[in-house]
């Protein structure tokens, strides 16, 4: 009994010890003029899908739950949202090439259509964020049109 | 047993705990770390073979996608022949080549049109490379690396006769195309059950 009293002990030290370990949180509150959204046309209703859906870990602003703060949770938070701006970042979609803009625009697609994004783990969780068949629909016609915009253009 | 070696027993179990968790934590926690470091050698070391290559090959000054073309056109019988594996072999070696592209023979706006379709092309080889298990996520990203491919071809030659192959089925019917070594169609993205598929819709020289 007293091993357990002690292990229990130890793990609670261990868990309030972690939580003043905060990773750096992923938002600085402006929309950067790099933003896919000041670049192009992008109606009011795509918007509200990509912020709902896409922006906690595409963007440089991420919405954060409550139960954010509370450590492991949030190291594992901090690196999906680092994988996932790796891949890409809609708040810094004009730094890249148009060359760029197109293969990710067509990964947009690529990835709706497969259902691979939203990813089912965010999902479970944030149950708003996944995408009915007319929300797909819609951003992938969004995304197809301004692929073929861009491909015109250059 | 006495019950003074059950106690003791008891302790050590949970100082193995204890290390189990910290280990546990720490481990994940110091990944995203190490991931960076990682990064950061290969990037050093591609640094040190370009300028080796580059200073070997200074003298010539031939500008060849040879090998880039090479892992393409494997790439492109990979998947033929749904071969996910061996595509993704292609893929990495591919990201290989581009390292070791020689720049030093290109005027600046060759470097310009280079370094447009290299930073974008890289990046499908990478994926194709990493996803050796999901053929049609490395199919889609083949789709736009044969894009870029098709453009370094034209701006650089490809020194063998190439055929720009065209495939009306794939992406729900808006089509793929597909560079290839010969003239008969070897379809990439149906693979197998549909070899066949496809026109030839430029020749290049």
């Amino acid at each position: 009994m007293k091993g357990i009293k002690i292990l229990l002990l130890i793990l609670f030290v261990i868990f309030i010890a972690v939580q003043f370990v905060q990773p750096a949180r992923n938002s600085n509150g402006q929309v950067l003029q790099t933003d896919i959204t000041k670049l192009y046309a992008v109606s009011s209703n795509v918007q509200g899908i990509l912020k709902t859906a896409c922006y906690d870990c595409h963007s440089n602003n991420t919405n954060y739950p409550w139960y954010s703060d509370i450590q492991p949770g949030a190291w594992l938070m901090a690196s999906h949202i680092n994988e996932g701006k790796a891949m890409l970042n809609f708040s810094k979609f004009g730094d890249l090439s148009i060359r760029k803009q197109q293969s990710k625009l067509m990964g947009i697609i690529n990835q709706i259509k497969d259902d691979e994004m939203p990813i089912a783990s965010y999902t479970l969780i944030h149950k708003n964020a996944k995408l009915s068949e007319s929300d797909k629909q819609v951003v992938i016609n969004w995304a197809s049109a301004l692929k073929d915009s861009l491909s015109i253009n250059n | 047993m006495t019950p003074q070696i059950h106690e003791y027993k008891k302790i050590n179990k949970s100082i193995i705990f204890f290390i189990l968790f910290t280990t546990i934590v720490f481990t994940a926690c110091s990944n995203a770390t190490s991931d960076k470091k990682e990064n950061g050698t290969t990037v050093a070391s591609v640094d040190t073979t370009t300028k080796q290559v580059s200073s070997v090959t200074e003298a010539k000054g031939v500008v060849s996608i040879k090998e880039i073309l090479a892992n393409y056109l494997q790439m492109k019988n990979a998947f033929a022949k749904d071969n996910a594996k061996d595509a993704a072999n292609a893929g990495n070696d591919m990201v290989k080549s581009f390292a070791n592209f020689n720049k030093a023979a290109l005027t600046a706006d060759q470097v310009k049109i280079y370094n447009d379709i290299q930073d974008d092309a890289k990046e499908h080889a990478e994926h194709i490379g990493m996803n050796a298990g999901k053929i049609e996520h490395q199919r889609e990203h083949f789709d736009m690396l044969s894009k870029d491919i098709y453009q370094l071809v034209k701006a650089f030659g490809g020194e063998q006769k190439l055929y720009y192959d065209h495939c009306p089925m794939y992406n729900d019917g808006k089509g793929a195309n597909w560079l290839s070594e010969s003239k008969d169609i070897s379809n990439p993205y149906l693979g197998k059950k549909m070899s066949t598929c496809g026109t030839v819709k430029e020749e290049l020289q």
